[in-house]
């Protein structure tokens, strides 16, 4: 299973987002995307020391600054429902590929079926899933 | 192929750069090795005190902030003593 | 083939645009932080795909001389027009109903 994949399932769903400066958001994730840029809605900031505290509708944070995500266990049981239709869909590619992706074994041909793969992945992956209230189990590290 | 593939549903111990150990069953992971892991619950070492477990469930780690990925031989770990084991925390890596 | 594969990376709703809807805040004040620990607050007057950021009004957070590891709301030095590199940028919301507020989780 993909990270990406996994976080772009948890949409809606509250979570804990780390950042590497040590600030913590817990929020609603709104949207994602492939960089893991994030937005959340109805948001808590926590300083790094934990001891501050702030209120914000919305915000949109830069992937590459997360530590990590603390998503709600449930939610990587609904990815693996996706992920099902998606390697039939996958299956379907292949099928349409024919036997090049088996001959082709140069490097070049090789990273080239890989990268492709990739944007399939991203692409065909699940959009809105419902609107599950959650309890906000999630507190920031003291 | 990345030889993480091998440590799928199997109990990983990360080491992230700020120092923080994660034990939990790796799920995911992709090539920059983001991670996803289960269950993840976090040791927290102390010279005081023995080892802390912090149960914190589903988490995806961003790959640029993991330094080791290593994997858990469950029956060793499970013999574990946790609150008798003492131990200097990590420092964060200095960058 | 090459096609194909590229109609396939478009079926899926893949977007190509940013998440982030910058026009919506157009005019409007946000605020800002940076890579390195800076905060800034101002209106927003211009922006471009890479999220490099126009603000007028520009305000910025100084750290507190009593604890530098943290910023001041109170302290703070103005910038006016300035051009926020994108790359540096690693959060962005609106000014408005951003407030301190006490710890609002049950501490043990």
């Amino acid at each position: 299973m993909l990270p990406l994949s996994l976080l772009k399932t948890a949409q809606s769903h509250p979570m804990l987002v780390e950042l590497k400066n040590g600030e913590t958001y817990n929020g609603h994730l709104v949207s994602c995307d492939s960089w893991m840029n994030i937005n959340l809605r109805d948001v808590i900031c926590t300083s790094k020391d934990g001891d501050r505290f702030w209120r914000m509708p919305e915000c949109y944070i830069r992937g590459s600054t997360i530590k990590y995500l603390r998503i709600p266990d449930e939610v990587i049981d609904m990815v693996k429902e996706d992920a099902q239709a998606k390697s039939r869909n996958r299956a379907e590619m292949n099928k349409n590929r024919g036997g090049n992706a088996g001959q082709n074994q140069n490097q070049r041909g090789g990273r080239n079926g890989n990268r492709n793969n990739f944007g399939m992945r991203q692409g065909n992956q699940g959009q809105g899933q419902g609107n599950r209230p959650l309890a906000q189990g999630n507190k920031p590290r003291k | 192929m990345s030889g993480l593939e091998s440590y799928i549903n199997h109990t990983v111990s990360i080491i992230t750069a700020d120092g923080r150990n994660f034990i939990g069953t790796l799920k995911g992971f992709d090539q920059t090795i983001n991670i996803i892991i289960e269950e993840c619950h976090e040791r927290v070492f102390s010279t005081t005190a023995g080892i802390e477990q912090i149960v914190l469930g589903l988490h995806i780690i961003r790959g640029d902030n993991i330094a080791v990925i290593g994997l858990i031989d469950d029956t060793i770990d499970s013999r574990l003593d946790l609150a008798n084991i003492r131990g200097e925390p990590l420092g964060p890596v200095v960058h | 083939m090459a096609e194909k594969k590229t109609g396939g990376f478009n079926e899926g709703k893949r977007r190509k645009e940013s998440i982030l809807d910058m026009s919506k805040y157009m005019d409007k004040q946000i605020r800002v932080k940076f890579a390195g620990g800076r905060e800034a607050t101002g209106i927003l007057k211009g922006y471009d795909a890479l999220l490099n950021l126009v603000l007028d009004n520009t305000v910025e957070y100084l750290r507190d001389s009593d604890d530098p590891s943290k910023l001041s709301e109170e302290l703070t030095r103005n910038l006016g027009l300035v051009v926020c590199r994108g790359t540096a940028l690693v959060l962005i919301c609106p000014h408005d109903g951003v407030e301190a507020i006490p710890n609002p989780f049950i501490t043990q």
